[in-house]
Protein backbone atom coordinates (compact mmCIF):
# COMPACT_ATOMS: atom_id res chain seq x y z
CA UNK A 1 0.00 0.00 0.00
CA UNK A 2 2.73 2.43 1.01
CA UNK A 3 4.77 1.44 -2.01
CA UNK A 4 1.83 2.17 -4.32
CA UNK A 5 1.28 5.58 -2.70
CA UNK A 6 4.96 6.46 -3.02
CA UNK A 7 4.96 5.34 -6.62
CA UNK A 8 1.94 7.56 -7.35
CA UNK A 9 3.61 10.54 -5.67
CA UNK A 10 6.71 9.96 -7.77
CA UNK A 11 4.62 9.76 -10.95
CA UNK A 12 2.84 12.99 -9.97
CA UNK A 13 6.16 14.76 -9.43
CA UNK A 14 7.37 13.48 -12.79
CA UNK A 15 4.42 15.29 -14.38
CA UNK A 16 1.60 12.75 -14.62
CA UNK A 17 -1.79 14.49 -14.93
CA UNK A 18 -3.44 14.80 -11.52
CA UNK A 19 -6.66 13.15 -12.65
CA UNK A 20 -4.72 9.99 -13.56
CA UNK A 21 -2.95 9.92 -10.18
CA UNK A 22 -6.17 10.39 -8.21
CA UNK A 23 -8.09 7.93 -10.39
CA UNK A 24 -5.35 5.32 -9.99
CA UNK A 25 -5.41 5.66 -6.22
CA UNK A 26 -9.22 5.48 -6.19
CA UNK A 27 -9.25 2.33 -8.31
CA UNK A 28 -6.49 0.80 -6.19
CA UNK A 29 -8.61 1.49 -3.10
CA UNK A 30 -11.75 -0.01 -4.65
CA UNK A 31 -9.87 -3.08 -5.89
CA UNK A 32 -8.45 -3.71 -2.41
CA UNK A 33 -11.89 -3.67 -0.82
CA UNK A 34 -13.38 -5.87 -3.57
CA UNK A 35 -15.66 -3.15 -4.90
CA UNK A 36 -16.53 -3.64 -8.57
CA UNK A 37 -14.59 -1.03 -10.53
CA UNK A 38 -17.63 -0.11 -12.61
CA UNK A 39 -18.29 2.16 -9.63
CA UNK A 40 -15.85 4.58 -11.35
CA UNK A 41 -18.54 5.25 -13.95
CA UNK A 42 -21.13 5.91 -11.24
CA UNK A 43 -18.81 8.26 -9.39
CA UNK A 44 -17.86 10.27 -12.48
CA UNK A 45 -21.52 10.44 -13.50
CA UNK A 46 -21.90 12.08 -10.07
CA UNK A 47 -20.65 15.27 -11.78
CA UNK A 48 -24.17 15.48 -13.21
CA UNK A 49 -25.73 15.31 -9.74
CA UNK A 50 -24.24 18.46 -8.15
CA UNK A 51 -26.24 21.49 -9.35
CA UNK A 52 -23.74 24.09 -8.10
CA UNK A 53 -21.03 22.80 -10.49
CA UNK A 54 -22.85 24.61 -13.29
CA UNK A 55 -21.29 27.77 -11.84
CA UNK A 56 -17.82 26.62 -12.87
CA UNK A 57 -18.07 26.74 -16.68
CA UNK A 58 -20.26 29.86 -16.55
CA UNK A 59 -17.96 31.92 -14.32
CA UNK A 60 -14.84 30.68 -16.06
CA UNK A 61 -16.22 31.70 -19.43
CA UNK A 62 -17.33 35.09 -18.10
CA UNK A 63 -13.85 35.62 -16.68
CA UNK A 64 -12.09 34.71 -19.94
CA UNK A 65 -14.45 36.95 -21.90
CA UNK A 66 -14.05 39.92 -19.56
CA UNK A 67 -10.28 39.63 -19.65
CA UNK A 68 -10.36 39.93 -23.46
CA UNK A 69 -12.36 43.16 -23.29
CA UNK A 70 -11.27 46.62 -22.16
CA UNK A 71 -12.57 45.93 -18.63
CA UNK A 72 -9.14 45.28 -17.02
CA UNK A 73 -7.90 48.68 -18.26
CA UNK A 74 -11.03 50.46 -17.02
CA UNK A 75 -10.73 48.75 -13.65
CA UNK A 76 -7.13 49.94 -13.30
CA UNK A 77 -8.27 53.46 -14.19
CA UNK A 78 -10.91 53.45 -11.45
CA UNK A 79 -8.43 52.14 -8.88
CA UNK A 80 -5.98 54.78 -10.01
CA UNK A 81 -8.55 57.54 -9.55
CA UNK A 82 -9.39 56.31 -6.07
CA UNK A 83 -5.94 55.30 -4.75
CA UNK A 84 -3.38 56.88 -7.06
CA UNK A 85 -2.68 59.80 -4.68
CA UNK A 86 -1.28 57.54 -1.92
CA UNK A 87 2.46 56.91 -1.53
CA UNK A 88 3.05 53.47 -3.00
CA UNK A 89 -0.24 54.20 -4.73
CA UNK A 90 0.43 52.09 -7.77
CA UNK A 91 0.99 49.05 -5.58
CA UNK A 92 -2.34 49.73 -3.86
CA UNK A 93 -3.99 50.10 -7.26
CA UNK A 94 -2.65 46.73 -8.27
CA UNK A 95 -3.92 45.12 -5.09
CA UNK A 96 -7.38 46.62 -5.30
CA UNK A 97 -7.80 45.90 -9.01
CA UNK A 98 -6.54 42.33 -8.66
CA UNK A 99 -8.71 41.51 -5.64
CA UNK A 100 -11.85 42.83 -7.35
CA UNK A 101 -11.12 41.26 -10.70
CA UNK A 102 -10.28 37.90 -9.15
CA UNK A 103 -13.46 37.94 -7.10
CA UNK A 104 -15.87 38.60 -9.88
CA UNK A 105 -14.22 36.31 -12.39
CA UNK A 106 -14.50 33.46 -9.89
CA UNK A 107 -10.75 33.17 -9.20
CA UNK A 108 -10.24 30.99 -12.24
CA UNK A 109 -6.70 32.24 -12.73
CA UNK A 110 -7.27 34.79 -15.49
CA UNK A 111 -6.33 37.74 -13.27
CA UNK A 112 -2.59 37.43 -13.77
CA UNK A 113 -3.02 37.26 -17.53
CA UNK A 114 -5.57 40.06 -17.74
CA UNK A 115 -4.14 42.51 -15.21
CA UNK A 116 -0.51 41.42 -14.93
CA UNK A 117 0.20 42.55 -18.47
CA UNK A 118 -1.22 46.01 -17.64
CA UNK A 119 0.18 46.48 -14.15
CA UNK A 120 3.64 44.97 -14.48
CA UNK A 121 4.98 47.46 -17.03
CA UNK A 122 3.32 50.34 -15.17
CA UNK A 123 4.93 49.31 -11.88
CA UNK A 124 8.31 48.96 -13.59
CA UNK A 125 8.05 52.42 -15.12
CA UNK A 126 7.10 53.94 -11.77
CA UNK A 127 10.43 52.70 -10.40
CA UNK A 128 9.36 49.75 -8.27
CA UNK A 129 11.89 46.95 -7.89
CA UNK A 130 11.62 44.04 -10.33
CA UNK A 131 11.38 41.40 -7.60
CA UNK A 132 8.70 43.44 -5.81
CA UNK A 133 6.67 43.82 -9.02
CA UNK A 134 6.72 40.14 -9.85
CA UNK A 135 5.84 39.17 -6.29
CA UNK A 136 3.06 41.73 -6.11
CA UNK A 137 1.40 40.81 -9.40
CA UNK A 138 1.53 37.05 -8.76
CA UNK A 139 0.38 37.20 -5.14
CA UNK A 140 -2.30 39.80 -5.85
CA UNK A 141 -3.60 37.51 -8.58
CA UNK A 142 -4.85 35.11 -5.91
CA UNK A 143 -6.18 37.76 -3.51
CA UNK A 144 -9.82 37.33 -4.42
CA UNK A 145 -9.58 33.60 -3.82
CA UNK A 146 -11.48 33.72 -0.55
CA UNK A 147 -14.36 35.90 -1.75
CA UNK A 148 -17.55 34.75 -3.48
CA UNK A 149 -17.91 33.42 -6.13
CA UNK A 150 -14.49 31.82 -5.95
CA UNK A 151 -14.41 28.53 -7.85
CA UNK A 152 -11.73 26.96 -5.65
CA UNK A 153 -14.05 27.47 -2.66
CA UNK A 154 -16.94 25.86 -4.56
CA UNK A 155 -14.74 22.88 -5.46
CA UNK A 156 -13.58 22.56 -1.88
CA UNK A 157 -17.16 22.71 -0.62
CA UNK A 158 -18.29 19.98 -3.04
CA UNK A 159 -15.46 17.58 -2.19
CA UNK A 160 -15.43 18.23 1.57
CA UNK A 161 -19.24 18.41 1.72
CA UNK A 162 -19.20 21.77 3.50
CA UNK A 163 -21.90 24.39 2.94
CA UNK A 164 -20.65 26.71 0.21
CA UNK A 165 -22.60 29.68 1.54
CA UNK A 166 -20.79 29.30 4.87
CA UNK A 167 -17.47 29.09 3.05
CA UNK A 168 -18.20 32.36 1.28
CA UNK A 169 -19.15 34.05 4.54
CA UNK A 170 -16.15 32.58 6.31
CA UNK A 171 -13.83 33.85 3.57
CA UNK A 172 -14.63 37.53 4.06
CA UNK A 173 -12.49 38.14 7.13
CA UNK A 174 -9.33 36.22 6.20
CA UNK A 175 -9.64 37.52 2.62
CA UNK A 176 -9.81 41.11 3.83
CA UNK A 177 -6.91 40.45 6.19
CA UNK A 178 -4.79 39.25 3.25
CA UNK A 179 -5.58 42.40 1.26
CA UNK A 180 -4.83 44.67 4.23
CA UNK A 181 -1.56 42.93 5.06
CA UNK A 182 -0.31 43.03 1.48
CA UNK A 183 -1.31 46.70 1.26
CA UNK A 184 0.52 47.51 4.51
CA UNK A 185 3.60 45.67 3.30
CA UNK A 186 3.60 47.47 -0.05
CA UNK A 187 3.18 50.77 1.75
CA UNK A 188 6.12 49.99 4.06
CA UNK A 189 8.48 48.74 1.36
CA UNK A 190 7.76 51.77 -0.82
CA UNK A 191 7.67 54.40 1.91
CA UNK A 192 10.59 56.24 0.27
CA UNK A 193 9.27 55.84 -3.22
CA UNK A 194 7.11 58.93 -3.45
CA UNK A 195 7.56 59.51 -7.14
CA UNK A 196 4.96 62.20 -7.88
CA UNK A 197 1.89 60.97 -6.07
CA UNK A 198 -0.91 62.04 -8.37
CA UNK A 199 -3.52 64.46 -7.14
CA UNK A 200 -6.93 63.21 -6.16
CA UNK A 201 -9.67 64.43 -8.44
CA UNK A 202 -13.37 63.87 -8.12
CA UNK A 203 -13.71 64.50 -11.82
CA UNK A 204 -11.37 61.61 -12.67
CA UNK A 205 -13.26 59.35 -10.25
CA UNK A 206 -16.53 60.25 -11.94
CA UNK A 207 -15.12 59.89 -15.46
CA UNK A 208 -13.50 56.55 -14.76
CA UNK A 209 -16.67 55.20 -13.18
CA UNK A 210 -18.71 56.46 -16.11
CA UNK A 211 -16.36 54.81 -18.60
CA UNK A 212 -16.92 51.51 -16.79
CA UNK A 213 -20.66 52.04 -16.33
CA UNK A 214 -21.48 48.63 -17.82
CA UNK A 215 -19.10 46.72 -15.59
CA UNK A 216 -19.59 48.56 -12.29
CA UNK A 217 -23.01 46.99 -11.58
CA UNK A 218 -21.63 43.49 -12.11
CA UNK A 219 -19.75 42.89 -8.85
CA UNK A 220 -22.57 44.59 -6.95
CA UNK A 221 -25.17 42.29 -8.51
CA UNK A 222 -23.01 39.16 -8.18
CA UNK A 223 -21.58 39.72 -4.71
CA UNK A 224 -24.72 41.37 -3.34
CA UNK A 225 -26.88 38.68 -4.89
CA UNK A 226 -24.85 35.82 -3.43
CA UNK A 227 -24.14 37.27 0.00
CA UNK A 228 -27.65 38.67 0.23
CA UNK A 229 -29.16 35.31 -0.63
CA UNK A 230 -31.02 36.59 -3.71
CA UNK A 231 -29.29 34.24 -6.18
CA UNK A 232 -28.02 30.73 -5.87
CA UNK A 233 -24.35 30.67 -6.92
CA UNK A 234 -25.08 28.89 -10.21
CA UNK A 235 -27.83 31.41 -11.00
CA UNK A 236 -25.42 34.27 -10.36
CA UNK A 237 -23.02 32.53 -12.75
CA UNK A 238 -25.65 32.28 -15.46
CA UNK A 239 -26.60 35.95 -15.05
CA UNK A 240 -22.94 36.97 -15.15
CA UNK A 241 -22.15 34.92 -18.26
CA UNK A 242 -25.16 36.24 -20.17
CA UNK A 243 -24.60 39.83 -19.02
CA UNK A 244 -20.90 39.84 -19.92
CA UNK A 245 -21.69 38.24 -23.27
CA UNK A 246 -24.25 40.96 -24.05
CA UNK A 247 -22.15 43.96 -22.98
CA UNK A 248 -18.83 42.81 -24.48
CA UNK A 249 -20.14 41.46 -27.76
CA UNK A 250 -23.30 43.47 -28.45
CA UNK A 251 -23.05 46.78 -26.56
CA UNK A 252 -19.37 47.67 -26.17
CA UNK A 253 -18.33 45.46 -29.10
CA UNK A 254 -14.84 44.97 -27.73
CA UNK A 255 -14.96 41.26 -28.48
CA UNK A 256 -16.12 40.26 -31.95
CA UNK A 257 -18.38 37.33 -32.69
CA UNK A 258 -15.45 35.75 -34.53
CA UNK A 259 -13.32 35.63 -31.39
CA UNK A 260 -16.10 34.05 -29.36
CA UNK A 261 -15.63 30.37 -30.33
CA UNK A 262 -11.91 30.53 -29.44
CA UNK A 263 -12.63 32.11 -26.04
CA UNK A 264 -15.32 29.52 -25.38
CA UNK A 265 -13.00 26.63 -26.28
CA UNK A 266 -10.07 27.91 -24.25
CA UNK A 267 -12.17 28.45 -21.15
CA UNK A 268 -13.88 25.06 -21.50
CA UNK A 269 -10.54 23.26 -21.85
CA UNK A 270 -9.62 24.65 -18.44
CA UNK A 271 -13.04 23.66 -17.07
CA UNK A 272 -12.66 20.12 -18.44
CA UNK A 273 -9.24 19.84 -16.81
CA UNK A 274 -10.69 20.91 -13.46
CA UNK A 275 -13.91 18.89 -13.57
CA UNK A 276 -12.23 15.63 -14.57
CA UNK A 277 -10.07 15.96 -11.44
CA UNK A 278 -13.19 16.66 -9.40
CA UNK A 279 -14.95 13.61 -10.90
CA UNK A 280 -12.18 11.18 -9.98
CA UNK A 281 -11.75 12.91 -6.60
CA UNK A 282 -15.36 12.11 -5.76
CA UNK A 283 -14.49 8.49 -6.51
CA UNK A 284 -11.38 8.58 -4.36
CA UNK A 285 -13.39 10.05 -1.46
CA UNK A 286 -15.50 6.90 -1.45
CA UNK A 287 -12.78 4.35 -2.10
CA UNK B 1 0.69 2.97 -48.39
CA UNK B 2 2.21 4.11 -45.10
CA UNK B 3 1.98 7.73 -46.21
CA UNK B 4 -1.61 7.23 -47.20
CA UNK B 5 -2.37 5.84 -43.73
CA UNK B 6 -0.56 8.73 -42.07
CA UNK B 7 -2.68 11.07 -44.18
CA UNK B 8 -5.87 9.41 -43.00
CA UNK B 9 -4.78 9.58 -39.35
CA UNK B 10 -3.92 13.27 -39.71
CA UNK B 11 -7.30 13.92 -41.29
CA UNK B 12 -9.12 11.99 -38.57
CA UNK B 13 -7.14 13.97 -36.01
CA UNK B 14 -8.25 17.27 -37.55
CA UNK B 15 -11.83 16.03 -37.69
CA UNK B 16 -11.64 15.04 -34.01
CA UNK B 17 -10.43 18.51 -33.05
CA UNK B 18 -13.19 20.15 -35.07
CA UNK B 19 -15.84 17.97 -33.43
CA UNK B 20 -14.47 18.65 -29.93
CA UNK B 21 -14.20 22.40 -30.49
CA UNK B 22 -17.67 22.73 -31.97
CA UNK B 23 -19.20 20.59 -29.23
CA UNK B 24 -17.63 22.81 -26.54
CA UNK B 25 -19.10 25.92 -28.18
CA UNK B 26 -22.55 24.34 -28.60
CA UNK B 27 -22.61 22.93 -25.05
CA UNK B 28 -21.54 26.18 -23.40
CA UNK B 29 -23.95 28.27 -25.46
CA UNK B 30 -26.83 25.94 -24.56
CA UNK B 31 -25.92 26.09 -20.88
CA UNK B 32 -25.86 29.90 -20.85
CA UNK B 33 -29.16 30.22 -22.72
CA UNK B 34 -30.99 27.47 -20.86
CA UNK B 35 -29.79 28.56 -17.40
CA UNK B 36 -30.69 32.22 -18.01
CA UNK B 37 -34.10 31.43 -19.47
CA UNK B 38 -34.84 29.26 -16.43
CA UNK B 39 -34.09 32.24 -14.17
CA UNK B 40 -36.25 34.57 -16.23
CA UNK B 41 -39.13 32.08 -16.37
CA UNK B 42 -38.94 31.35 -12.67
CA UNK B 43 -38.76 34.94 -11.47
CA UNK B 44 -41.03 36.75 -13.89
CA UNK B 45 -43.49 34.11 -15.06
CA UNK B 46 -43.42 31.81 -12.09
CA UNK B 47 -42.83 28.81 -14.35
CA UNK B 48 -39.96 26.91 -15.94
CA UNK B 49 -39.15 23.63 -17.63
CA UNK B 50 -39.25 20.64 -15.32
CA UNK B 51 -36.53 18.88 -17.30
CA UNK B 52 -34.27 21.93 -17.59
CA UNK B 53 -32.31 21.51 -14.35
CA UNK B 54 -31.57 17.89 -15.12
CA UNK B 55 -30.61 18.69 -18.70
CA UNK B 56 -28.29 21.47 -17.46
CA UNK B 57 -26.46 19.00 -15.25
CA UNK B 58 -26.08 16.57 -18.15
CA UNK B 59 -24.76 19.40 -20.32
CA UNK B 60 -22.23 20.09 -17.57
CA UNK B 61 -21.07 16.47 -17.57
CA UNK B 62 -20.68 16.56 -21.35
CA UNK B 63 -18.79 19.85 -21.16
CA UNK B 64 -16.49 18.33 -18.54
CA UNK B 65 -15.76 15.27 -20.69
CA UNK B 66 -15.31 17.12 -23.98
CA UNK B 67 -13.17 19.75 -22.24
CA UNK B 68 -11.04 17.04 -20.65
CA UNK B 69 -10.54 15.31 -23.99
CA UNK B 70 -9.60 18.64 -25.58
CA UNK B 71 -7.20 19.32 -22.70
CA UNK B 72 -5.44 16.02 -23.34
CA UNK B 73 -4.73 16.72 -27.00
CA UNK B 74 -2.15 19.40 -26.30
CA UNK B 75 -1.03 17.66 -23.14
CA UNK B 76 -2.75 20.43 -21.19
CA UNK B 77 -4.07 18.33 -18.34
CA UNK B 78 -3.37 19.86 -14.97
CA UNK B 79 -0.15 18.41 -13.55
CA UNK B 80 2.47 19.34 -10.98
CA UNK B 81 5.60 18.55 -12.95
CA UNK B 82 8.34 19.74 -10.56
CA UNK B 83 10.80 16.88 -10.78
CA UNK B 84 10.98 16.35 -14.52
CA UNK B 85 12.28 19.84 -15.24
CA UNK B 86 15.47 19.02 -13.37
CA UNK B 87 16.10 15.86 -15.36
CA UNK B 88 18.63 15.90 -18.22
CA UNK B 89 17.21 15.50 -21.75
CA UNK B 90 17.22 11.76 -22.23
CA UNK B 91 15.99 10.99 -18.72
CA UNK B 92 13.27 13.54 -19.22
CA UNK B 93 12.07 11.66 -22.29
CA UNK B 94 12.13 8.43 -20.35
CA UNK B 95 10.08 10.00 -17.55
CA UNK B 96 7.60 11.37 -20.08
CA UNK B 97 7.25 7.97 -21.71
CA UNK B 98 6.53 6.40 -18.35
CA UNK B 99 4.04 9.09 -17.31
CA UNK B 100 2.21 9.04 -20.64
CA UNK B 101 1.86 5.25 -20.76
CA UNK B 102 0.67 5.34 -17.14
CA UNK B 103 -1.98 7.96 -17.99
CA UNK B 104 -3.07 5.97 -21.04
CA UNK B 105 -3.42 2.81 -18.92
CA UNK B 106 -5.41 4.54 -16.16
CA UNK B 107 -7.71 6.24 -18.68
CA UNK B 108 -8.15 2.96 -20.54
CA UNK B 109 -9.15 1.22 -17.30
CA UNK B 110 -11.69 3.93 -16.47
CA UNK B 111 -13.04 3.73 -20.03
CA UNK B 112 -13.50 -0.05 -19.77
CA UNK B 113 -15.10 -0.02 -16.31
CA UNK B 114 -17.38 2.94 -17.02
CA UNK B 115 -18.39 1.17 -20.22
CA UNK B 116 -19.55 -1.72 -18.01
CA UNK B 117 -21.47 0.77 -15.86
CA UNK B 118 -23.17 2.22 -18.93
CA UNK B 119 -23.96 -1.27 -20.16
CA UNK B 120 -25.61 -2.14 -16.83
CA UNK B 121 -27.61 1.06 -16.94
CA UNK B 122 -28.77 0.05 -20.42
CA UNK B 123 -29.79 -3.44 -19.27
CA UNK B 124 -31.75 -2.04 -16.35
CA UNK B 125 -33.29 0.57 -18.68
CA UNK B 126 -32.46 3.50 -16.40
CA UNK B 127 -34.22 6.69 -17.40
CA UNK B 128 -33.37 10.40 -17.20
CA UNK B 129 -35.56 13.49 -17.62
CA UNK B 130 -38.72 11.42 -17.63
CA UNK B 131 -38.42 8.90 -20.41
CA UNK B 132 -34.96 9.25 -22.01
CA UNK B 133 -32.63 6.25 -21.77
CA UNK B 134 -29.84 7.21 -19.36
CA UNK B 135 -27.10 5.22 -21.12
CA UNK B 136 -27.19 7.58 -24.11
CA UNK B 137 -26.11 10.48 -21.89
CA UNK B 138 -23.76 8.38 -19.77
CA UNK B 139 -21.86 6.95 -22.73
CA UNK B 140 -19.87 10.19 -22.96
CA UNK B 141 -17.83 8.93 -19.98
CA UNK B 142 -16.35 5.75 -21.52
CA UNK B 143 -16.01 7.44 -24.92
CA UNK B 144 -14.19 10.42 -23.41
CA UNK B 145 -11.77 8.32 -21.39
CA UNK B 146 -11.13 6.04 -24.37
CA UNK B 147 -10.21 9.12 -26.38
CA UNK B 148 -7.90 10.39 -23.64
CA UNK B 149 -6.29 6.94 -23.42
CA UNK B 150 -5.73 6.94 -27.18
CA UNK B 151 -4.14 10.41 -27.11
CA UNK B 152 -1.75 9.51 -24.29
CA UNK B 153 -0.89 6.22 -25.98
CA UNK B 154 0.15 8.17 -29.06
CA UNK B 155 2.15 10.66 -26.92
CA UNK B 156 3.79 7.72 -25.10
CA UNK B 157 4.78 6.02 -28.35
CA UNK B 158 6.26 9.26 -29.68
CA UNK B 159 8.26 9.78 -26.45
CA UNK B 160 9.41 6.16 -26.43
CA UNK B 161 10.59 6.58 -30.01
CA UNK B 162 12.64 9.60 -28.93
CA UNK B 163 14.21 7.59 -26.11
CA UNK B 164 15.14 4.80 -28.49
CA UNK B 165 16.51 7.17 -31.11
CA UNK B 166 18.39 9.00 -28.38
CA UNK B 167 17.13 12.42 -29.38
CA UNK B 168 17.20 15.49 -27.16
CA UNK B 169 14.51 17.17 -25.12
CA UNK B 170 10.94 16.54 -26.19
CA UNK B 171 8.62 19.43 -26.86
Amino acid sequence: MIIVSLLLVLLALLGAPLFAIIAASAMWGFANTDVDLSVMGIEIFGLAEVPILLAIPLFTFAGYLISESGAPRRLVRISNALLGWLPGGLAMISLAACALFTAFTGASGVTIIALGALLYPALKEAGYKESFNLGLVTSAGSLGLLFAPSLPLILYGVVAEVSIDSLFLGGILPGTLMVVMLAAYSFWVNRHNRAEPGKFSWKEVRDSLWEAKWEVPLPIVVLGGIYGGVFAVSEAAAVTALYVLIIDVLIMREVSLKQLPRIMQESMVLVGGILIILGVSMASMDS
Amino acid sequence: MVEQQAGIIARLDRLGRLVENSMLVVLLTSMILLASSQIILRNFFDSGFVWADELLRILLLWTAMFGAVAASRENRQIAIDVLSRFLPGRWKNLAMTLVQFFTAAVSGLIAWHSYRFVNDSRMFEDLLMGDWPAWVFQSVIPLGFAMIAYRYLVFGLASAWKVIRGKGVAA
